[in-house]
């Protein structure tokens, strides 16, 4: 059996593996995209069989048309819908999976078809275990949204103007912090609650700028202290990387850290307790004081 | 303006334990109000107070939501009363079937405005729960909420994108996850759990409510431990941090990751 595929975008056409996951399993591959034309327009030249569009959207969010997406998904009833993980995409694949009463499986590590089965293998309970199931009937997926796929000869776009629900948009800041695309990064340093002060960032980007790396944390120097972008934070609902190599410092390396960087071909972990578990997953390990090691390593780097 | 906060009881998968198969033993693991539902229920009471609303506590789940202790720590969060669907036939319920009994019974409250829930849940983390559950109530859902202000039909909700912020107005029935920093919850002192103690509670039978049917089955096939890489675990002695620096940084060159 070849398995159809619909996949969702909220607006933002990374999507290269949510199109490289549905191609494998050999049926269509159709895109329902929210967004401005030049999304659709992207989309449709990515290597996909249809595209469905739903009109400009104005001042409404890509959440405004999660009814119109659910709708035209229903209608179209396809054994499998993908979205990446991303806020709105999870708004979206939330309603087509509604519409559809199928199951939605996350933390997906690999999708293959087998008869009239799809079979899934995922990380549950925050990386803890995994799973593996076999799902008949319509099933939701969501996914890491990898890159923006290469253009080649686009297929046409179809208009399908919605009426979106009552959300607009009335106002927008821009963020204090600099985004960052850490997936990207080769070389990446985390740094944790072992950081006194925020301006002792300063010794972390010395460090980071002597090994061309980016700088990332666990959950609470992001969220509660607001030291970093909060794109910044690696951990089970942040992001998973796997870099070159990862500098764990200051950070005692509890499983909802961890789960996050367990990619990374080498972990250097610094920590002043020597029973902290990051030890335990880390290629080299150095108890001790970061305020000493951090500048020695920069130092011995120049 | 009626409001409900969607919560959970549940573990900290961090103390449960794995066996060599995968299996998960929750047995050691006490559940507790999960994690990031207290900032739901404060962005709750906060409007409550403010439009002079009712917020009603709603969880799904196994009988033992429904349990004294589960009750309390639950009501003691400044809910006004609570609605709970206690039924052991939920044990690994998906996100799909958790939120298509929250809705139900969410129908069944009758006229609520909106519907919060916290970030994440302590267990599965997925972010799902409330963006099926808007499905199955053919609402809007908004994740990242950092702020709700105004009443219904004209409700202002401030959101946290990737590249910054922005307000939204809303003009119908919303489901809003908040954001994991988007208030900090106060503490429930002792006069909060005894106050909890006199609140309302409404058990649902969960066979009395119209819960659509899931369209397939989910069948496990496997379980496993996570497959992690083996690491080196080399002790680098930090007696002398030159002398530590200089022994890292040549072994990772002589290993290729500098």
């Amino acid at each position: 059996m070849s398995v159809n595929t619909w996949i969702i975008v909220a607006g933002d056409p990374a999507i290269g593996t949510l199109i490289d996951t549905a191609r494998s399993l050999g049926g269509s591959v159709s895109v329902a995209v929210v967004g401005p034309r030049e999304v659709a327009d992207t989309v449709a030249a990515a290597g996909v069989d249809k595209v469905t569009w739903f009109g400009e959207p104005g001042s409404a969010p890509a959440e405004a048309y999660a009814v119109a997406v659910a709708d035209a998904i229903a209608a179209a009833a396809p054994s499998l819908v993908l979205a990446a993980n991303r806020a709105s995409d999870r708004v979206l694949l939330g309603a087509a999976a509604a519409s559809l009463q199928a199951p939605v499986l996350t933390g997906v590590k690999s999708v293959a078809a087998d008869g009239d089965a799809v079979v899934v293998s995922c990380s549950t309970f925050g990386g803890i275990a995994e799973e593996t199931v076999s799902v008949t009937g319509p099933l939701a997926l969501l996914l890491e949204g990898g890159p923006v796929p290469a253009a080649s000869t686009p297929v046409a776009v179809d208009e399908v103007p919605a009426v979106p629900l009552g959300i607009t948009v009335v106002d927008s800041k821009p963020s204090s912090f600099e985004q960052v695309d850490l997936g990207a990064a080769t070389r990446v340093i985390g740094i944790g609650r072992g950081l006194k002060t925020k301006d002792d960032l300063a010794l972390v980007d010395a460090l980071a700028a002597s090994v061309k790396a980016e700088v990332a944390c666990s959950r609470p120097v992001a969220e509660g202290l607001d030291w970093l972008g909060k794109d910044r934070y690696i951990g089970v609902s942040g992001a998973h990387i796997s870099p070159d190599l990862y500098f764990a410092i200051g950070i005692s390396g509890q499983l909802q850290h961890m789960v996050g960087v367990r990619g990374a071909k080498t972990i250097v972990a610094i920590n002043t307790d020597a029973n902290a578990p990051v030890f335990k997953e880390a290629d080299y390990c150095l108890v001790g004081d970061l305020y000493a090691l951090v500048p020695a390593i920069t130092a011995a780097l120049q | 303006m009626k409001i409900v906060v969607a919560y959970k009881w549940a573990s900290n998968p961090q103390d449960a334990t794995v066996g060599a198969e995968g299996t998960v033993d929750w047995s050691r693991a006490k559940p507790g109000f999960s994690e990031y539902d207290p900032v739901a229920a404060e962005l709750a009471r906060r409007l409550a107070d403010a439009t002079g609303s009712e917020v009603i506590g709603l969880t799904v789940g196994t009988k033992r939501v429904d349990a004294t202790l589960a009750r309390k720590a639950a009501l003691s969060r400044g809910f006004d009363r609570a609605v709970i669907v206690a039924d052991d036939s939920l044990e690994g319920a998906g996100s799909t079937q958790l939120a298509a009994v929250l809705a139900a019974a969410v129908r069944h409250i009758g006229d609520v405005d909106v519907v919060i829930t916290g970030d994440s849940s302590v267990d599965v983390g997925a972010k799902m729960v409330p963006t099926v559950l808007a499905g199955q109530l053919g609402w809007p859902a908004v994740a990242e909420v950092i702020s709700i202000t105004g009443d219904a039909g004209a409700l202002r909700v401030e959101r946290a994108i990737p590249t910054g912020t922005q307000v939204l107005e809303i003009t119908g029935p919303v489901v809003l996850a908040a954001s994991t920093d988007a208030a900090v919850a106060r503490v429930p002192g002792m006069k909060d759990i005894l106050a909890a103690g006199k609140k309302p509670v409404e058990s649902l039978d969960l066979a009395a409510l119209d819960v659509p049917a899931a369209a397939g089955t989910v069948t496990v096939t496997g379980t496993a431990r996570p497959d992690l890489l083996a690491r080196k675990g080399q002790m680098i002695d930090v007696t002398d941090p030159a002398a530590a620096a200089a022994e890292l940084v040549a072994a990772l060159r002589g290993a290729g990751a500098l």
